[in-house]
């Protein structure tokens, strides 16, 4: 068993997931806003077990619906600090039709996807993120789909925010998660986190050989796709695509708290009233 | 006295803006009426056609006595409508619609006034004179005169005369009673995707929400649209969403994560007929079980079937303060048939809004602490020290994941104890006709106001039956019915669906056996007459 602090932990070992909890726990203590002002949204896999292991608010619900929570969460409270975390399979699998129409709602919301390219709760089936060719024992003749790109198609959705960090260099991870989190607008992060019992491939050291953090994000659109496609021995990891030119969609009405007037709804309803 | 109107044509041919222009008249006249339509699943072309009631007394459902009037703005109207004219009625022929659209583009230079004088000839066979359309202001006025000439011509003005009307009334069609039940029941929050025969429950909402503190948003599935309501729900919204059976399929991983998650939200099923895509646009009352048993795992529910616009309203309203109050989904089963018929309410309304509590907790706050009846403190993420930890796993009291055994045994307890308080709650049925009556029709949803009328109508012949409409299906309390002593009756279920899906339930829940069936798949309405002539042949088997 895996204990931090006084919570066991249902993380393997070793998990790349551990590295992205420290890194998004220190983001959290160093926002200008309390913990019962964040929340935090989730689906089902291991990442999914993130909120349970930060002190904070947290709707842990199905597979694949983190963002539509996130919305519905974000839309009635504006004044929460509303983030969705969850596995690949969950955001760009079971969850893609949510990916790509909360990008295009373009709420003031983090989105962060620990990216394992396994299925690793269910023991090692291929990710939306699998690489072509990879064996497991629902592919036993290697994956035949091409692995999703979820930057290149954050950026196609034209989300204003899309970045990448990496579970092996947790001080990095940590500027970028905060710089999602602070960014006003639907913020896209795609997080590399090894798998130490189903992904023998992408390990902490394969990252490693290949990661390099980029400077300044790209101001334009098809400079960023470009970065975003780059993958094989060089990878590319921080923020791909900052624009800070979209406005999020954030109506300043407050309604929490706020129930219609008898009055006003007494106008509506005059409509349908005859005397 | 009363007369019935049909007008049928093609989908774009204007049926729509005539019933609204007629209904519009009818209202600010105060004529009391009933209008439902019947439409095919296309937007231009086939045969739609639109039916009225319009009576001295209070009408909620269509005779099937024949027609007075119909129109054919088709061929296919003639050859399908004219039949079902009653002696002596007047056929409105695709020649005089004809000529009713040329003066309405000669006099008046806009297609639109042909609505006008369609609805000012009913209004002269309903016995109207100058005197009597002084309310109607405008544009209207003078096609309506024109229609006065038109019926005089055909021979239709005061065929009907209509002298009694309504007092202080509201017009609402079944889509629109349950939006308004909604806002009163203090719901800030709907979701949705586009589906008949729900969708104008969404389009009232959208534009409630220009006016008041509320939202909508259209969500790219059903999937999302629970989704987002819970999210809603659990921020500190009452939140709802509207579909129909096929996307109702979609919600109900989400109906189970409101079950285990206890977060509060109204679901409405307005139902059409299945399987699958089934026909669109018409109705049927085939997803009582489906309801009742969507979603995986065991959570306590509430069902409600209005059968009225003004109990549409009673019951949305009511939904809200159930679901707050349990923690609990709570369902309303709708129908096409409920969903599209526009008819004046003269019951006085409630019209108060629902006031909420937002109670304020410390940093020991469990959101599922276990209580007495099952019911946890709930507050709102923001609110003071507590922090609001939810989860679809087996969890618990602060929300944390557990796989704790015996702790899941104590969960699941503490959910189902709110069936108590549910059914303590219970709405009991609606009587009709005779109460000592050896025959009891039993009915649910939107079939109410025809068997009411019905058994009425029976009654008139000396036939005595009795009758109990449900607006609450589920859950089923022996105190519901404890009076009516209907172990010692003939119980017959009048439902629009193939297989006696609520008669099954009685038995069930109650261990009523029902022993006749009148059921309707044909994707339409029950009439009065058809119910009694079902009725009539029922009694002369038994």
């Amino acid at each position: 068993m895996v204990w931090v602090g006084n919570r066991e932990i249902a993380w393997c070992p070793g998990c790349g997931n551990f590295p992205i909890r420290t890194a998004l726990e220190s983001v959290l203590k160093e926002l200008p806003v309390p913990p019962q002002k964040i929340v935090l949204t989730s689906g089902i896999g291991q990442a999914a077990k993130m909120p349970h292991y930060l002190d904070t608010n947290f709707f842990n619900g199905l597979h694949g619906r983190a963002l539509p929570l996130a919305v519905g969460i974000k839309i009635a409270r504006p004044d929460l600090t509303v983030i969705a975390v969850s596995g690949d399979g969950c955001n760009y699998g079971e969850g893609g039709n949510h990916f790509i129409h909360t990008i295009r709602k373009n709420l003031d919301l983090t989105i962060l996807t620990h990216d394992n390219k396994v299925y690793a709760l269910t023991k090692g089936q291929s990710a939306p993120t699998t690489d072509r060719g990879t064996m497991n024992n629902l592919d036993p003749q290697g994956n035949e789909n091409r692995p999703f790109n979820p930057l290149a198609a954050a950026i196609v959705m034209g989300a204003p925010f899309v970045a990448r960090g990496s579970a092996g260099d947790p001080d990095h991870l940590k500027e970028v998660l905060k710089e999602a989190i602070l960014f006003k607008g639907t913020a896209v992060v795609d997080i590399f986190q090894p798998c130490v019992t189903f992904n023998h491939i992408n390990t902490y050291q394969w990252y490693k050989d290949r990661v390099y953090r980029l400077g300044k994000p790209l101001p334009d659109r098809y400079e960023a796709l470009k970065t975003a496609e780059i993958w094989g021995e060089r990878i590319p990891i921080g923020v791909i695509f900052r624009d800070e030119g979209v406005m999020p969609r954030q109506s300043d009405r407050i309604i929490f708290r706020e129930p219609p007037e008898d009055k006003a709804l007494g106008t509506m309803l005059s409509q349908q009233h005859f005397k | 006295m009363e007369l019935n109107l049909l007008i049928g044509g093609e989908a774009g041919q204007g049926l729509a803006s005539f019933e609204n222009t007629l209904v519009d008249i009818l209202s600010k006249l105060r004529f009391r009426f009933f209008a439902t339509k019947n439409y095919m699943s296309r937007v231009r072309g086939g045969h739609n056609y639109h039916m009225f009631r319009i009576s001295e007394n209070p009408v909620h459902a269509l005779s099937g006595d024949g027609w007075d009037i119909v129109v054919a703005l088709d061929r296919e109207s003639e050859q399908r409508h004219k039949p079902d004219l009653k002696k002596g009625g007047l056929f409105i022929s695709l020649g005089m619609t004809e000529e009713l659209n040329k003066q309405a583009r000669e006099k008046y230079g806009r297609i639109t006034a042909a609505n006008e004088i369609l609805s000012g000839l009913v209004l002269s066979a309903m016995g109207c004179g100058d005197g009597d359309i002084a309310r109607i202001e405008g544009d209207s006025l003078d096609p309506v005169r024109t229609g006065f000439s038109l019926a005089n011509k055909w021979d239709v003005a005061d065929r009907y005369p209509l002298s009694t009307r309504a007092g202080d009334h509201y017009r609402l069609d079944g889509n629109q009673a349950l939006a308004i039940g909604a806002l009163l029941g203090g719901c800030q929050f709907m979701a949705g995707y586009p589906m008949t025969p729900s969708t104008s429950i969404m389009v009232y909402f959208a534009a409630a929400a220009l006016e008041l503190t509320v939202h909508f948003e259209q969500a790219e599935d059903e999937i999302a649209a629970l989704n987002m309501a819970l999210g809603a729900s659990y921020a500190g919204l009452r939140s709802m969403v509207a579909t129909s059976g096929g996307g109702f399929a979609l919600m109900q991983e989400a109906v189970s994560l409101s079950g285990m998650t206890e977060t509060p939200v109204v679901i409405i099923v307005g139902q059409r007929p299945g399987p699958s895509t089934g026909l669109p646009t018409r109705t049927e009352q085939a997803d009582l079980n489906f309801v009742l048993h969507a979603g995986h795992g065991e959570f306590p529910r509430i069902v409600f079937a209005p059968g009225s616009p003004a109990e549409a309203v009673l019951l949305a309203r009511k939904s809200f303060e159930l679901a707050d109050r349990f923690q609990i989904p709570v369902f309303i089963l709708s129908d096409q048939y409920f969903a599209d018929s526009q008819q004046i309410i003269e019951e006085p309304l409630d019209t108060g809004i629902i006031a909420r509590e937002y109670n304020v907790y410390g940093s020991d706050y469990r959101r599922y602490a276990i209580t007495e009846n099952g019911v946890s403190p709930v507050t709102y993420p923001g609110l003071g020290d507590a922090l609001v930890r939810v989860d679809s796993d087996e969890h618990d009291e602060s929300g944390s994941i557990t796989e704790d055994l015996n702790l899941r045994v104590r969960m699941v307890d503490k959910r189902l104890a709110k069936f108590r308080g549910i059914r303590d709650e219970a709405i009991a049925p609606t009587p009709m006709g005779e109460a000592d009556a050896d025959v009891f029709l039993v009915c649910w949803g939107s079939n109410g106001p025809i068997v009411k009328e019905a058994v009425e109508r029976l009654g008139g012949e000396g036939i005595r039956v009795g009758g109990l409409h449900f607006g609450q299906v589920f859950p089923l309390t022996p105190g519901m019915i404890d009076r009516y002593g209907l172990q010692r009756r003939k119980v017959v279920a009048v439902e629009n669906n193939a297989t006696a899906q609520f008669a099954g339930l009685l038995k069930r829940e109650l261990d009523i056996t029902v022993s006749g069936r009148i059921l309707k798949y044909d994707g339409t309405c029950f009439t009065v007459n058809e119910l009694c002539n079902e009725m009539r042949t029922y009694f002369r088997k038994v």
